[in-house]
């Protein structure tokens, strides 16, 4: 019995692909929708899997029309790829920018960071523009590029799970091997976003938050939750000979 | 393939689609109290603050809506395997997924509202049944337009996926977006008038919403009333760009172009906020001066 060691490593870094993805998105829980926290007013999953599963269904798209044409190569992956990530990143930063106008011109409240001084991109100051009793709000610049780097690495991990998994079979034409790998795609996605979500424990501005220097961890997790994945799902596509 | 100019027709028809999706999406979610504003609403009676507002956190928007939507595809592509007509089987479809909306209202609105006995908050029936027709309805409008926009990517763009699957992932994306944009006017604003505007809200004040209509006792649909105003349209916009945007750089492109396209529309919205930023903080200003003393 063979199980190709790379496609399973693949979809393994896939995965971790994701959870390092899911510490870059600024996400301030239920505190933001209350503006009462800096980042996106909903959960660490919730967005992540948001974003991360419109790239996937760009990334299928591009799949289809590359792997149907013809044989598909690594350049034809890394477009694959490229497509996941920048369906994930319009996603997140459409959310991002109408929930900035909302609360901009609905809360009446200017974007600020609560865990820096300055925004290490503009420079602007920013404590004291953090309202009395909350802990910032709306998504400043450096939250929003943050978000905008997190839906790159979710889009991509997402697009490299749902790409390895559409190779074992070799049939990119089939519906139900498509859904099959859509879904398990899926899976893998929320179980490394969940993972992710309980190393961040319920908000993260973004790269400048001192939560992120807990991306280790999630990374080592995220791995291990991987593989196992990967493991149970690779046979189950048709990956053993 | 179909003809580029058709193409760019069905994904402007998605966009409409879509931004009808978004905005009942997230006023339905306003009028039944869902997603994160809804912790207010639990607090509230634990606050000593019994309340008439509709308590209703199925689960996060984002599987909420997939769950719905995956059940309205999944009938509809059945319909559809019976040579039902199109619009016949997602209509039923979506009825489908509203049934299933409704029925999950009931029981997340009464068990949570049992579950705070200890703290007096009664359960009004006449607001249970006046509540679920908004709830249901909002609900199968932003289902069917899920489900129609999936089907059109599916049965004329070529996507890939089964129809289920693709309204389940767009079920996800429709609600994380209500979720994080439309939620806010609600939670932030509609739920604490009773604090001065344009502070958020200080933590001191949790769980203290406004209790009190323009008429009466505040209710769902007096929330959905005022979240009509902008945060369900501005949650369809967002939807409905997501969707544009994301199909017609891949249609009008191709191959690396389409990934330049959606790149370029990325560092334009990133502009676009800093503009937003900017303009932001010079009309608010600080709450505080440089010194750290608070501001007038």
């Amino acid at each position: 019995m063979i199980i190709d060691p790379i496609t399973i490593a693949l979809i393994t870094l896939g995965g971790a692909l994701i959870g390092l993805g899911v510490h870059f998105i600024p996400v301030g829980g239920a505190p933001a929708a209350m503006a009462q926290a800096t980042g996106v007013g909903t959960g660490t999953v919730q967005l992540a899997a948001g974003a991360g599963l419109t790239g996937l269904i760009s990334a299928g798209y591009m799949y289809n029309f590359l792997a149907t044409s013809g044989s598909f190569t690594t350049s034809d992956l890394i477009l694959v790829l490229a497509s996941g990530a920048v369906g994930a990143m319009i996603m997140i930063t459409v959310t991002m920018f109408i929930g900035q106008l909302v609360y901009v011109y609905c809360v009446g409240v200017p974007p600020v960071s609560a865990k820096v001084d300055k925004d290490p991109i503009t420079g602007d100051i920013q404590d004291i523009y953090v309202s009395q009793g909350t802990e910032g709000h709306g998504v400043p610049t450096v939250s929003f590029v943050s978000g905008t780097i997190g839906g790159l690495f979710g889009g991509v991990g997402g697009s490299l799970v749902y790409v390895q998994l559409m190779e074992i079979g070799n049939t990119p034409a089939d519906p139900a091997v498509v859904a099959l790998a859509g879904i398990f795609a899926t899976g893998v996605f929320y179980v490394n976003a969940v993972l992710a979500s309980y190393n961040i424990g319920g908000t993260i501005e973004g790269f400048h938050d001192p939560k992120f220097k807990r991306v280790p961890k999630a990374i080592i997790s995220c791995l291990i939750a991987s593989l196992i994945c990967a493991i149970i799902a690779v046979p189950i596509m048709g990956g053993v000979s | 393939m179909i003809d580029p100019i058709t193409g760019l027709g069905l994904v402007a028809l998605m966009g409409a689609l879509a931004t009808i999706a978004g905005a009942a999406e997230d006023l339905e979610s306003d009028v039944g109290s869902q997603s994160n504003p809804n912790s207010q609403v639990q607090l509230a009676a634990q606050m000593d603050f019994p309340h008439r507002i509709f308590n209703k956190a199925i689960s996060g928007e984002p599987p909420a809506y997939g769950l719905w939507c995956a059940a309205g595809a999944t009938v509809a592509s059945v319909l559809l395997a019976q040579n039902m007509s199109v619009i016949f089987a997602i209509a039923i479809g979506s009825f489908v997924g509203a049934i299933l909306l409704g029925l999950y209202s009931v029981t997340a609105h009464m068990g949570r509202t049992t579950s705070q006995k200890r703290f007096k908050q009664p359960i009004y029936m006449d607001m249970v049944i006046g509540h679920l027709p908004p709830i249901m309805g909002h609900g199968y409008i932003a289902v069917f337009c899920i489900v129609s926009f999936s089907y059109i990517m599916d049965h004329m763009l070529g996507h890939p996926f089964p129809l289920p699957l693709l309204a389940f992932l767009w079920g996800i994306t429709a609600g994380a977006i209500g979720s994080s944009t439309g939620d806010v006017h609600y939670g932030a604003e509609r739920e604490f008038q009773n604090q001065p505007f344009g502070s958020g809200l200080n933590a001191a004040q949790s769980g203290n919403i406004v209790r009190k209509a323009e008429s009466g006792l505040r209710n769902g649909m007096d929330n959905v009333w005022a979240c009509a105003k902008f945060g369900g349209p501005v949650t369809g916009l967002a939807l409905g760009f997501t969707v544009f945007f994301d199909n017609w750089r891949s249609t009008v492109f191709s191959g690396m172009n389409a990934v330049i396209a959606g790149l370029i529309i990325v560092l334009i919205l990133i502009l676009a906020n800093r503009l937003v930023e900017v303009q932001a903080r010079k009309a608010y200003g600080p709450y505080k001066d440089e010194e750290g003393g608070t501001e007038a």
